[in-house]
C-alpha cells in the first residue's frame, strides 16, 4: 500500500511542484499590488487550487483505467481493493497537503495585510497568536475542535463525491466495457449512482429525524451564525454518511477491479 | 503450469475468442501466431488478468486467475505503458518495489550490454529502446511464465536480434515463454511450438521442427499457407 | 557471460524449412572434420550453444542427443559434452561426407550431361586454376 501511494506521488510531485511555484509567484504578484492584492489571492486561490486538485485526482484513476500506462499498477499483484483504496488515500493526503500549504499562504498574507494596514507585528506577537488559535478560542464560543470538524467533514464529503466518480469510472471499464457510448454512459452512471445516494441520505437523515437539527438549521439561517452546542449534531451525521457511501463504493469499486475489469 | 480450458471474450463488436483451449509446458517457448486481429492479445490479457473473459477457465500453477496470478506472470504488452515523465532508473526501482522477483542487477547488466543509459528519460527513447526497454523489465523477472506481446513490433533490425537475444539468454527449463508475432521469420529460429489463432480459433498447433519436417516448409511458409484466404 | 554483441564469428544462417537440429548436426559435423573441433575437445554448454547460435536450448539439446546417439559427442556425467576421440569415427564421417558431396555433384553433372571423363577432366582443369590464384 505505502509502495503503491509512493509511486502515485512521483509520478505527480513535478506537476505539483510547478502549481505551487505558479501560485507563489502569483501571490508576490499580486502582493505588489498591496493589500486588497493579497486579499485577493487568499480568496481565489483556494478556489483555483481545489479544482485544480480534483482534476488531478480523477485523472489520476481515470488515467490508470483508460491509458495504457495504467498497466504499470495492473499488472502487478496488487488487489483492486489495494488499488483503489491506494487512490483514495494518496487523494486524502494530497488534499492535507493543499490545506497545509494554504495555511502557510494564509499566516504570510495575513502579516502582510495587518503590517500593511499599521498593525506592529512583532516575531513575539506572531506566536502569541498562533498560541492562541491553537489553544482554543477563534472567535465566538468556536474553538479549535470545531474548526478540525468542520475542515474533517469538508474532506470527508469531497473523499465521498471523488469516491463517486472513481465508481463511475469503474463500472464503465467493467460492467460496461463492452457497450457503445461509453463515455457517454458513464456520465449517466454518475448522476444515476449521485441521485441514488442523495435520495439514501435524505432516507438517512430522515431517519435520524433530528429536530435540533432542522430548529439549528434555521436558526443558523435566521441569524447567520453557528451555534457551537448544536455543531455535532449537525456534522457528525454528515460524516457518517459520508463514510459508508465511501467505505460501501470503495468496496464495489474494488471488486469490479478484481473481478470484472477490461482494460 | 499454464492451463487454458474453453476460453471465449466476446467485445461489443466482436468475438476476440472462441472456446480456445490451449495447455502450455515448462521448459518451452511457445510462437502465438496469427494477423491482427486473431486474438494473440486478448487471449494475453486475459492471462495477465488485465481483460476478464465471458466463458471458460485459465490456471496458473493450478491456481485460477487473480492479482495473486499476476506475481507469476511477466507480460509486456505492445504497447508503449512506460510512464513517459520517468527515467530508466526509475522504472527499475518500480519494478524491484512491485515484483519480488525482480532481479535489479540482471536488468542493469542487459541495459548496459544493449547501450542503455539508466539515465535516459522514457518520454526521449526511441520506439527501438522502449522495445528493448519492455523486453529487458519483463524478462528480468523471475517469474514462470513470460508474455510477450509482439516484441519486435516498431523495432529496428539490429535491435531485433538483440531482443531475441535477450529471450535466449531468459530461457530456462522451468519457465513458460510465450511470444506473439506475425513475424515469423524473423522469430522461428527460437520457438519450440507455434500456435496459429485464425478469428479467434486455434488452427493449427504443434513442434516446430516436427511442423518443418512434416510439411516440408519453414514456420514462415507454412504461415502464408494458413492466413493466405486472410 | 559474454556481452550481447559479442559473438562468435561463425553465426549460421539457418534455412528455416529444413529442420535446424538437422542444420547444426551437419555444421558440427563438418567443424569435427574439417579439424575446426579437434577429437576429444569440449562442446560448448547446450546453454551457451543455443545462446551463441541464436537459437532455441531445446534445438540445441536435441543436436547433442542425435550426436552422442551416433557416438560422435559423447558426454562426462557433470563436465560436459565432448567430441569423440575415435580418429576412426571422424575419418568414416569424413568419407561418408566426401560421398555424399560426390554423389550430388556426379547427379547433378550427369543432369546437364556431362560424362564420366568429362567430370574428371572439369575437376583437374578447376583445380589447376585455383591453385595458381
Amino acid at each position: 500500500m505505502f509502495k503503491l501511494i509512493k509511486y502515485e506521488f512521483i509520478k505527480k510531485y513535478r506537476l505539483i511542484t510547478l502549481i505551487l511555484i505558479t501560485a507563489v509567484a502569483f501571490n508576490i504578484f499580486l502582493i505588489f499590488r498591496g493589500a486588497e492584492g493579497s486579499l485577493l489571492f487568499l480568496i481565489f486561490s483556494p478556489i483555483v487550487l481545489y479544482i485544480l486538485y480534483l482534476v488531478d485526482i480523477i485523472k489520476m484513476y481515470g488515467d490508470d483505467l483508460n491509458k495504457k500506462t495504467g498497466y504499470m499498477i495492473f499488472m502487478t499483484p496488487n488487489s483492486g481493493y489495494k488499488i483503489i483504496t491506494s487512490k483514495l488515500l494518496t487523494a486524502v493526503l494530497e488534499g492535507l497537503g493543499l490545506l497545509f500549504i494554504y495555511f502557510l499562504f494564509f499566516i504570510a498574507n495575513s502579516l502582510y495585510i495587518i503590517s500593511s494596514l499599521g498593525g506592529y507585528i512583532g516575531l513575539s506577537h506572531v506566536i502569541n497568536e498562533i498560541n492562541s488559535f491553537f489553544s482554543g478560542n477563534i472567535g465566538y464560543q468556536f474553538n479549535i475542535v470545531h474548526l478540525f470538524l468542520f475542515l474533517l467533514t469538508a474532506m470527508v464529503v469531497l473523499i465521498a463525491f471523488i469516491t463517486t466518480v472513481y465508481t463511475a469510472i469503474t463500472i464503465r471499464k467493467s460492467l460496461f466495457s463492452e457497450v457503445k457510448y461509453g463515455g457517454l454512459l458513464s456520465f449517466i452512471i454518475f448522476v444515476f449512482i449521485n441521485w441514488t445516494i442523495s435520495w439514501l441520505s435524505d432516507r438517512f437523515f430522515d431517519f435520524l429525524s433530528i429536530t435540533t437539527y432542522n430548529n439549528n438549521f434555521e436558526f443558523l439561517i435566521d441569524t447567520g451564525r453557528f451555534l457551537p452546542d448544536t455543531f455535532y449534531m449537525f456534522l457528525l451525521p454528515i460524516v457518517a454518511f459520508a463514510l459508508i457511501q465511501i467505505m460501501v463504493l470503495a468496496a464495489f469499486s474494488g471488486y469490479l477491479l478484481e473481478k470484472k475489469i477490461n482494460l | 503450469m499454464l492451463i487454458i480450458k474453453d476460453l471465449s471474450k466476446k467485445y461489443y463488436n466482436k468475438t476476440a475468442l472462441r472456446k480456445v483451449t490451449l495447455n502450455f509446458e515448462p521448459g518451452k517457448i511457445y510462437g502465438l501466431l496469427g494477423p491482427n486481429g486473431s486474438g494473440k492479445t486478448t487471449l494475453m490479457k486475459v492471462v495477465a488478468g488485465l481483460h476478464k473473459q465471458n466463458s471458460g477457465e485459465v490456471l496458473i500453477n493450478n491456481m485460477e486467475l487473480s492479482h495473486k496470478t499476476k506475481a507469476y506472470v511477466s507480460y509486456m504488452p505492445t504497447e508503449n505503458f512506460l510512464y513517459d515523465s520517468f527515467k530508466v532508473r526509475d522504472l527499475l526501482k518500480f519494478y524491484k518495489d512491485m515484483y519480488d522477483d525482480f532481479r535489479k542487477d540482471y536488468a542493469e547488466e542487459l541495459l548496459c550490454n544493449i547501450d542503455i543509459n539508466l539515465n535516459y528519460k522514457i518520454a526521449n527513447l526511441s520506439s527501438g529502446q522502449v522495445g528493448k526497454v519492455k523486453s529487458v523489465l519483463a524478462l528480468s523477472r523471475d517469474a514462470d511464465i513470460y508474455m510477450l506481446d509482439e516484441p519486435l513490433n516498431g523495432v529496428d533490425i539490429l535491435s531485433r536480434d538483440t531482443i531475441l537475444d535477450i529471450i535466449i539468454r531468459s530461457y530456462n527449463e522451468n519457465k513458460i515463454i510465450i511470444i506473439s508475432t506475425h513475424l515469423v521469420g524473423e522469430i522461428e529460429k527460437i520457438l519450440d511450438s507455434v500456435i496459429f489463432l485464425k478469428d479467434g480459433s486455434v488452427e493449427l498447433l504443434g513442434e516446430v521442427e516436427e511442423l518443418r519436417q512434416s510439411h516440408q516448409l519453414s514456420v514462415e511458409n507454412l504461415y502464408k499457407e494458413v492466413y493466405k484466404d486472410v | 557471460m559474454t556481452l550481447i554483441h559479442a559473438k562468435e564469428g561463425d553465426q549460421l544462417e539457418f534455412n528455416n524449412n529444413i529442420p535446424i537440429y538437422l542444420q547444426v548436426i551437419e555444421k558440427i559435423k563438418q567443424d569435427i572434420v574439417s579439424g575446426k573441433l579437434k577429437p576429444g575437445e569440449k562442446m560448448p554448454s547446450s546453454r551457451d550453444y543455443s545462446y551463441e547460435l541464436g537459437i532455441n536450448f531445446n534445438t540445441v539439446a536435441r543436436v547433442y542427443k542425435e550426436l552422442e546417439m551416433e557416438e560422435i559427442v559423447f558426454t562426462k556425467r557433470g563436465l560436459g559434452t565432448f567430441v569423440t576421440e575415435s580418429t576412426q569415427l571422424i575419418e568414416k564421417l569424413r568419407k561418408n561426407m566426401a560421398e555424399k558431396l560426390v554423389e550430388e555433384f556426379v547427379s547433378g553433372m550427369k543432369q546437364i550431361g556431362y560424362t564420366q571423363e568429362e567430370m574428371i577432366n572439369f575437376i583437374k582443369s578447376k583445380n589447376r586454376i585455383e591453385r595458381n590464384e
